[in-house]
């Protein structure tokens, strides 16, 4: 694409753009880390993740204030405007994915000595290997402005859901064996629904990505595998 | 860096102080010469101003009289020759300006006008001598004034199509947006829009024509005495001011000088009347 | 890429919008020539009853001379000619046989810059009805502050009729020759830049005044302030060297334009 008359217009841009993906890359390292902190037990990297999130939130603020000046002094239109918009809308959805890796980091430190088995956790980590591929690849798509990437990404938040849900039956199984086991597995219970929440946000972002390109939203309806909300009322009936 | 001692400066202000220096002694030189003639003007015809002037008529010489008849003839004689001139140069002037603007005919009648503006008004008069005197006979105030209304259709139609030509279009495609038609629309936006410059023009034909005696000469003749017959010889300012002048009688070089101070007072008073119109224009 | 090839454009006459829509103006196949300089080339467009539609591009494209043909005001002028259809109510304003005048009062224009006529504000609004009207002074005074009303000038002058149109400040010139535009009862109006020579503040009232009028007229308006025209208009059209390139609701020109010349044009790309 040519270059805006007003050169500065097109900093405006690239800044935001380069703003967006670190923060993609901020939100990745979290992730990788909350989960690597429950699989190790490692409550020091916990307490780093659980700090390291004020970053990402930082970066958020800085986007939407840029998104706004940027507004203001350009008056942008057309696939403009929808950089800007998709800006801002991706800082929103990586913010909340950094939320949720520090929401992991803190059961981490909240477990403190009692840990689960490490076969549990298999399964969470399967997730988050999933979570983690999605995320690169829609940023991926993102920064190079990829319409095939953002769609795969979109379609294959089926699988991370399967995972999920199997990942709960377990739990279920394992907290009606032992009375003892349920605190910890009410922790990894909310774990897991915390990375199949970042699997939704990446979803989101695709979409946004999407937008950003095509100029209109994804017509279809998203492919849902998510059932955790009736599993529990079919194993209990 | 441009400092005010750099020596290219140095030269350039030289160059401006000389230039300056020569362009208010050129106007300092004029308005010497100008005051000098009204001066002496006023001088001469002053102490003559007196109401037996504009009451009674011209004197053999060695009698005391007036220019009673010069006046009255040049008044008239002006009086028709403006309106016999000035409708035949706003109409001229209109076509060139409005309906004619872009044809090859307005070029050439615009080329012709003004050889006609600036020709010798003896010329002028000549001409008329052989188609109306000659023809008729005898001198006449008739002849006069068609030979001064010659000299005013050119000044007329001159004013009238530069006058038009500066209404803006805007203001002719804002009149046609409402469906003037063009006729209408000439006589009241155009016409409206340029009236303080058509006005000015006429003012300034009278005022070059109040002078012309080359022309009377071979028309008018001149009428030592009353006439309101305009089928004869009229007397007229400029001719009178000619023969008096001329002559070696005190009296009547004094009575010239006199009628020289008249028109001269009359024109100024025409371009002062000309300049208040058009100011009064450009505030309203 | 020749884009001189392309003689149908891209108009996408994507009407999302539930109402009927009534083409007033229909321009077929229109070419414009300056003596022997093509300045227009197969223009297609329709111009809708109650809607406003805004003509948009780069210095020379053609808006304005576009505009000017839909009230034949080239015809002032020597060596301009158009060819092609252009119809207003099915009519064919082309013909030779088209009233000027009748047309021009059908078809009103507010020019760039505003010209009063050098007479007082009653009457460069009355001049206008009384051309065409015989009515007697009271209905005439009707008139006249009903178009004052219209234009949004009323309050402003109502006290000073008897004042010359030339002693209004820039703003208020406008609005008293949209006032005299209205007077004699068009049915399309005309906006040629109407805001270019004005401060924000009287913008703004203007730009609020055609969103008024338009339920009561058809309104073209041709601008190069991108914003005014998406504020304004309902339908975009978007011109580059003498063609139409895209045409479509104002709504989907500016967010999601279809030709990538539109889209580098309201991206401030261009040039």
């Amino acid at each position: 694409m040519t270059d805006h008359t007003m050169k500065a217009f097109d900093t405006d841009l690239q800044d935001l753009a380069r703003m967006v993906a670190e923060m993609g890359g901020l939100a990745e390292k979290q992730v990788a880390d909350s989960v690597d902190a429950l699989a190790k037990r490692d409550t020091a990297l916990a307490q780093r993740v659980s700090a390291a999130d004020a970053n990402i939130d930082a970066l958020q603020r800085e986007i939407e204030e840029r998104a706004v000046l940027t507004i203001a002094r350009r008056q942008p239109m057309a696939v403009d405007l929808r950089e800007i918009v998709g800006a801002l809308r991706l800082a929103n959805d990586l913010e909340r994915i950094g939320d949720l890796a520090k929401n992991i980091a803190k059961r981490v430190m909240a477990l403190n000595g009692e840990f689960p088995p490490p076969k549990l956790i298999r399964g969470v980590e399967h997730m988050t290997v999933l979570v983690l591929q999605q995320m690169k690849l829609v940023l991926d798509a993102y920064g190079r402005r990829d319409v095939g990437k953002a769609m795969t990404v979109w379609r294959s938040d089926e699988e991370i859901d399967a995972v999920c849900t199997s990942v709960f039956r377990e739990l279920l199984t394992y907290m009606m064996e032992d009375p003892r086991n349920i605190t910890f597995c009410i922790h990894l219970m909310f774990c897991a629904k915390n990375i199949e929440r970042m699997g939704d946000h990446a979803t989101n972002i695709a979409e946004t990505v999407h937008y950003i390109i095509e100029g209109h939203p994804i017509a279809d309806q998203r492919p849902k595998g998510d059932t955790t909300t009736i599993a529990a009322l079919r194993t209990a009936g | 860096m441009n400092s005010s001692s750099s020596p290219l400066y140095a030269k350039r202000r030289r160059r401006n102080f000389i230039t300056m220096a020569l362009a208010y002694g050129a106007t300092g030189f004029g308005l010497t010469w100008l005051v000098v003639i009204l001066a002496v003007l006023l001088w001469e015809g002053f102490s003559g101003l007196s109401w037996a002037v504009f009451t009674e008529m011209t004197p053999p010489p060695g009698s005391a009289g007036g220019l009673l008849n010069p006046i009255a003839g040049s008044l008239v004689m002006t009086v028709i020759a403006v309106l016999i001139g000035t409708p035949l140069g706003i109409l001229a002037g209109t076509y060139m300006a409005e309906y004619g603007r872009y044809d090859k005919l307005t070029t050439v009648v615009r080329f012709i006008n003004d050889i006609l503006l600036s020709a010798p008004s003896i010329v002028i008069g000549l001409f008329i001598y052989e188609i109306m005197v000659a023809q008729m006979g005898h001198f006449s105030g008739w002849a006069g004034a068609v030979s001064l209304a010659v000299i005013v259709v050119p000044v007329v139609v001159r004013t009238t199509e530069d006058m038009l030509i500066l209404v803006p279009d805007t203001l002719r495609e804002a009149a046609a947006s409402i469906g003037l038609p063009r006729s209408l629309m000439i006589q009241k936006v155009a016409y409206r829009a340029a009236r303080a410059g058509m006005v000015t023009g006429v003012l300034l034909a009278v005022a070059r024509i109040s002078g012309e005696t080359a022309p009377l000469l071979f028309t008018a003749l001149n009428n030592q005495f009353w006439s309101t017959n305009l089928n004869g010889p009229v007397s007229s300012l400029p001719v009178v001011i000619f023969q008096f002048a001329l002559s070696p009688y005190k009296d009547w070089q004094k009575l010239a000088w006199t009628g020289a101070l008249i028109i001269t007072l009359a024109v100024l008073a025409l371009s002062i009347i000309a300049r208040i119109l058009a100011a009064q224009r450009k505030t309203s | 890429m020749s884009v001189a090839a392309i003689t149908v454009p891209t108009v996408t006459h994507v009407l999302s919008k539930d109402e009927d829509l009534m083409e007033k103006v229909s321009i077929r196949n229109l070419d414009f020539f300056y003596g022997d300089n093509r300045a227009l080339k197969g223009i297609n467009v329709s111009l809708y009853q109650g809607e406003v539609t805004a003509f948009i591009g780069p210095s020379g494209c053609g808006k304005s001379t576009l505009l000017r043909i839909l009230n034949r005001m080239y015809d002032l002028y020597p060596n301009q000619r158009a060819t092609g259809h252009v119809t207003i109510d099915n009519e064919d304003i082309l013909s030779s046989s088209q009233d000027l005048n009748l047309l021009r009062a059908k078809v009103g224009m507010v020019f760039q810059k505003p010209t009063p006529f050098p007479m007082t504000i009653f009457e460069n609004i009355a001049f206008g009805i009384r051309l065409y009207e015989r009515v007697s002074k009271s209905e005439l005074e009707d008139r006249v502050r009903h178009a004052l009303e219209r234009a949004a000038l009323w309050e402003e002058v109502k006290d000073k009729l008897g004042a010359n149109g030339l002693s209004l400040s820039g703003g208020q010139q406008q609005r008293l020759c949209i006032a005299r535009t209205v007077a004699v009862q068009p049915e399309v109006i005309l906006f040629d830049e109407p805001c270019s020579a004005l401060d924000p503040i009287s913008t703004a009232k203007i730009e609020e005044l055609i969103d008024e009028l338009k339920d009561d007229y058809t309104i073209a308006i041709v601008t190069h302030n991108m914003q005014q025209a998406a504020r304004v208009s309902d339908f975009t059209a978007f011109m580059y060297l003498g063609e139409l390139v895209e045409f479509g609701e104002t709504t989907r020109i500016f967010t999601t334009p279809t030709d990538r010349r539109t889209q580098d044009y309201i991206t401030g790309r261009f040039g």
